[in-house]
């Protein structure tokens, strides 16, 4: 504390003397004090003056009631004594009242504790040195016998003292020198301790530095209890810049992560860094009602994280392409949280193969197809697409069926079968179906049966009769 | 309908597309005005693709001129030769190129915002036609589909789907006109659905869209009903399905199907796994369990699946009552990829047929078969990425052995060129050698307005007989452009290439 004692001149010391002295004095003062900032704040010598002051009262008259105007002795008290004979004159000014967000109540702890309230020098003595070893620093220790606190950064409980930032009407050079309490750089802080504390101690704590400015320069949801109980800076308070600051909870980094995060997604898990918006770089509108839950980030005073559009570790699988039926399938609507539904048909059923099938697939599909490494008919009706194409291509039967084709193989007709229950999709894609009933019908010219010796007729004959019917006269079962 | 009915109704059909066109011209200049509480995001496509092929065509060859192997193959001028008693022999022969040129416009939708809060309109429309073509490239004589039409209401952990929509599970995709529910409970999710089904890969039903082109067809509507619930615990997920398709007077069956997809990742390891039954036929359907462990960081994936494959054909046709057999098949995997710019992988697999129990005549035919396949990506540069694969396929009666490499220049995000070669080698199904072929292309990608991307190319084939097949090689040239214009947001990722 600056206290604003001057000294008064002594007339008769020539003036160079005088220059030289207090040059001099200010070296020694600054060398013994090693630029101690209680020592040369607290500018009254009170080790100087111990005896003649037996009580504090005496020159502090105004602390038990708080009165600023009797806080200090005034000039004339000191110039009892200092009258220019024995003592120099004082010309010692009232100081201004420092600016500040205590609470504290001398007259309180008086009023509470009678006889038994904390001496003045318990709390601004230093430890075993004498009442009048008064020292800039307030000795905490002796407040947290009572208010069991150990460290008064960390748990002391602040607003014992303080009031809240927004009612302490600081300057904003004043609140930019407040110090970072130690427990605000834990690598825990942002994640953890934050807002453990916040619910805790109801934001008490969090007041005495902050409004709820402060809060939201990252919390996009204003609505969030502990941030409506915060108060907000009043009009006209000047706050020192603040920065968002965002990191990645460690659920974030779980590689399964964008893949689980809708099972946990609420405005509560998300909404203190994500806006609707963030969703909805990945997410397809309509949002979901997660989404839609959150705050838009028009209406955020805070930027929230920018999310960048990312595949989920699954799509990066060098083999995606071929897992990502079951993967849809297994999980049906995850898909659709990303892509639309024309996002799938550009590739199924795309004009022009939209890049499921290689650049000129059409040349040599045939081997693909006959491979059945994918089942075509999912995309491709059999009729319509293939053997539509098929015919026009000259690769069909016509009339009776003879050799000619399937010219690699002898006497095709009497060894087909086994070819056609491997590959009976290929036959479709060539053949109609009355193709093989020229042989394989009761109506046909050779009654061959297609059926295996184990054929559920029964089965068939319940399920779909009239299909039976296509080669049979009558109930196959019954003989037809 | 004959090709000058189809020409003249091309140009009303051109018309419609182009007022399509401008219809996704007129969402983009939509977006340009936003609307406070509302949302719009779609996209319009206009593509148009030009394909040649050379059709085989029978000749007949007269039996003196037969050469009559040693082996019993007959042969005319190197090509197989088919004989029957008392008739003339016959020899496919490659037939001189046609050409189809076809085109889409696409509009695609979705709209929310009219004041109930979770309420959208999806829509994804195509019209299509055929431009004069020798030919018709598939489904371009179907003027028009409406791919999805469906209004969507979420409210909570429920979402309302009414309209044409796509339910895309282990049974692969099933296309309706119908309503589904859905409701998710924290980690359990179910679903239920139904309505009018639709053909496999189509969007009409099968009594219509494929009147005229099967023997046998169900003659009425067909009702899909169906019901899922999936559970995701831990970081396992599973679903559970059931479908059941029937016919509207409840006659017959169509299909019934039940399947079971999961996944998990456990520590040093994902796993993947589906199985399906047909009660339908009684049998169990395709099956798969994946173990990936990666290694090394990460960096190396090793993969092993073991598969089985049975095709899946309703009830309504002959071809599942003629038993098709499945193959089982284990297939081992391993991808490098050291850096994001880098990646490499090979892969093995054998398949067994299981026993067709089919009389045979002559001798057995072979019921194994083996693919590989490699591959390598690699960004070389910020503007540069290299992409190459090789697949090999060697089943009974088929072969294939082709190989693609490309290159392709970004140097922005507004334009990219990309050029690509190719060559194969194959056998189709159980005829002779059908030569090698070497193609190479170009194409591009072009951002021309903020959002609209025109793109196109156009590639090459060189075919080269290995004279035993068709004699004719069948050189073609195909070409495609495309105009695709955004609207709204999609934060939907690009689509990737299959490795």
């Amino acid at each position: 504390m600056r206290m604003g004692l001057e000294m008064g001149r002594a007339a008769r010391v020539p003036a160079a003397v005088r220059t030289l002295g207090a040059l001099a004095a200010a070296v020694l003062l600054s060398a013994v004090s090693g630029g101690s900032a209680a020592a040369q704040e607290d500018g009254f010598p009170h080790e100087r003056h111990e005896g003649l002051f037996p009580v504090c009262s005496g020159c502090h008259q105004g602390v038990p009631e708080n009165d600023w105007a009797t806080f200090f002795p005034s000039i004339d008290l000191c110039n009892q004594c200092h009258t220019g004979d024995e003592q120099r004159t004082d010309t010692w000014s009232q100081r201004e009242r420092r600016e500040g967000n205590l609470r504290f109540a001398h007259g309180f702890h008086e009023a509470l504790f009678g006889d038994f309230a904390p001496t003045c020098e318990a709390c601004h003595s230093a430890p075993d040195q004498g009442r009048m070893s008064v020292s800039g620093d307030i000795q905490l220790e002796t407040c947290w016998t009572c208010h069991q606190a150990t460290d008064h950064q960390t748990d002391a409980p602040c607003v014992t003292c303080h009031v809240p930032l927004a009612e302490s009407g600081l300057s904003v050079g004043r609140i930019a020198g407040f110090p970072l309490p130690s427990d605000h750089a834990a690598p825990t802080w942002l994640l953890e301790d934050h807002p453990a504390l916040a619910v805790e101690t109801s934001t008490g704590r969090c007041s005495v530095c902050h409004t709820s400015d402060r809060c939201l320069a990252c919390h996009v949801d204003a609505e969030r209890e502990p941030i409506q109980a915060m108060l907000a800076a009043p009009e006209g308070m000047e706050l020192p810049p603040t920065w968002a600051r965002y990191e990645a909870p460690p659920s974030h980094t779980d590689e399964q992560w964008l893949e689980d995060h809708g099972a946990s997604a609420s405005r509560g898990e998300c909404g203190t860094c994500h806006t609707s918006d963030s969703c909805m770089n990945c997410h397809v509108p309509p949002a979901p009602s997660a989404v839609r839950s959150l705050v838009a980030h028009a209406d955020a005073v805070a930027p929230g994280v920018s999310l960048a559009r990312i595949a989920p570790s699954t799509h990066e699988s060098l083999f995606f392409m071929d897992t990502h039926s079951t993967l849809g399938a297994s999980n049906a609507g995850q898909c659709a949280t990303c892509h639309v539904d024309r996002f799938c048909v550009a590739c199924h059923d795309g004009p022009t193969g939209g890049g499921y099938h290689p650049g000129d697939f059409v040349a040599r599909h045939a081997a693909d197809a006959f491979g059945r490494d994918a089942e075509c008919a999912t995309c491709h009706n059999t009729q319509a697409f293939c053997r539509e194409c098929h015919v026009q291509a000259g690769m069909t039967s016509f009339g009776r069926l003879g050799p000619g084709y399937h010219d690699a193989q002898s006497l095709w007709l009497l060894r087909h079968g086994q070819a056609a229950r491997q590959n009976l999709e290929s036959c479709a894609s060539c053949h109609a179906q009355n193709d093989c009933t020229q042989c394989h019908s009761v109506l046909g010219a050779l009654k061959v049966s297609p059926h295996s010796p184990d054929f559920d007729a029964q089965r068939a004959w319940e399920r779909s009769p009239t299909t039976c019917l296509a080669c049979h006269i009558g109930n196959p079962i019954g003989g037809g | 309908m004959n090709h000058s009915d189809r020409t003249g109704g091309s140009r009303v059909r051109v018309l419609q597309m182009l007022g399509a066109g401008v219809m996704a011209s007129g969402l983009a200049l939509f977006s340009a005005f936003p609307v406070h509480a509302q949302g719009v995001r779609g996209w319009g496509g206009t593509n148009v693709q030009m394909i040649e092929l050379r059709p085989l065509g029978l000749d007949s060859i007269p039996l003196s001129d037969v050469t009559f192997a040693p082996d019993g193959g007959t042969t005319y001028q190197g090509r197989a030769v088919a004989c029957r008693l008392g008739d003339l022999c016959t020899a496919y022969r490659v037939l001189p190129k046609v050409r189809a040129v076809a085109i889409s416009q696409d509009v695609s939708l979705t709209a929310w915002g009219f004041g109930v809060q979770g309420l959208s309109f999806t829509t994804l429309l195509r019209v299509r036609d055929d431009l004069g073509s020798d030919f018709i490239w598939p489904r371009a004589d179907d003027d028009f589909d409406a791919l999805l039409g469906y209004a969507q209401l979420v409210q909570g952990p429920m979402r309302l789907r009414v309209g044409r929509q796509e339910v895309r599970s282990g049974l692969g995709f099933a296309a309706f006109d119908g309503g589904s529910a859905t409701a998710t409970f924290g980690d359990v999710r179910v679903e239920a659905y139904g309505g009018r089904s639709m053909a496999r890969g189509l969007r009409e039903p099968a009594n219509e869209a494929l009147r005229g082109i099967e023997t046998f067809l169900p003659d009425q509507s067909v009702y899909l009903l169906g019901a899922a619930a999936g559970w995701r615990i831990s970081r396992t997920s599973v679903t559970g399905r059931y479908h059941r398709e029937i016919l509207a007077d409840r006659s017959a069956l169509a299909s019934e199907r039940a399947s079971l997809d999961f996944t998990s990742s456990v520590p040093g390891a994902r796993i993947a796994g589906s199985i399906d039954y047909d009660n339908g036929f009684g049998r169990v359907g395709k099956g798969h369990l994946s173990v990936s462990v990666p290694v090394a960081d990460g960096k190396v994936v090793l993969e092993t699946t073991a598969r089985r494959y049975v095709p899946y054909f309703d009830l309504s046709t002959i071809w599942g009552f003629f038993e098709p057999v499945s193959y089982s098949e284990v297939e081992a995997r391993v991808g490098w990829s050291p850096t994001r710019r880098f990646g490499t992988w090979l892969s093995g697999g054998r398949r067994d047929y299981a026993d067709a129990r089919t009389t045979v005549v002559v001798k057995l035919l072979t019921d194994d078969g083996w693919r590989a396949n490699a591959g390598v990506h690699w960004r070389l540069a910020e503007a540069w990425q290299l992409e190459g694969g090789y697949r090999l396929e060697w089943g009974p009666g088929g072969y294939l052995s082709s190989g693609d490499v490309s290159a392709r220049f970004s140097p922005s995000e507004r334009i990219s060129v990309t050029a690509s070669g190719m060559t194969f080698q194959q056998i189709e199904e159980f005829r002779l050698g059908e030569g090698r072929a070497l193609g190479g292309g170009l194409s591009f990608d072009l951002g021309v307005l903020s959002r609209a991307r025109l793109a196109g190319g156009v590639s090459v084939l060189r075919h080269r007989s290995d004279g035993v097949g068709p004699e004719s090689p069948w050189n073609q040239t195909r070409a495609w452009t495309g105009l695709r214009i955004e609207v709204g947001d999609d934060p939907g990722l690009a689509a990737r290439r299959r490795p």
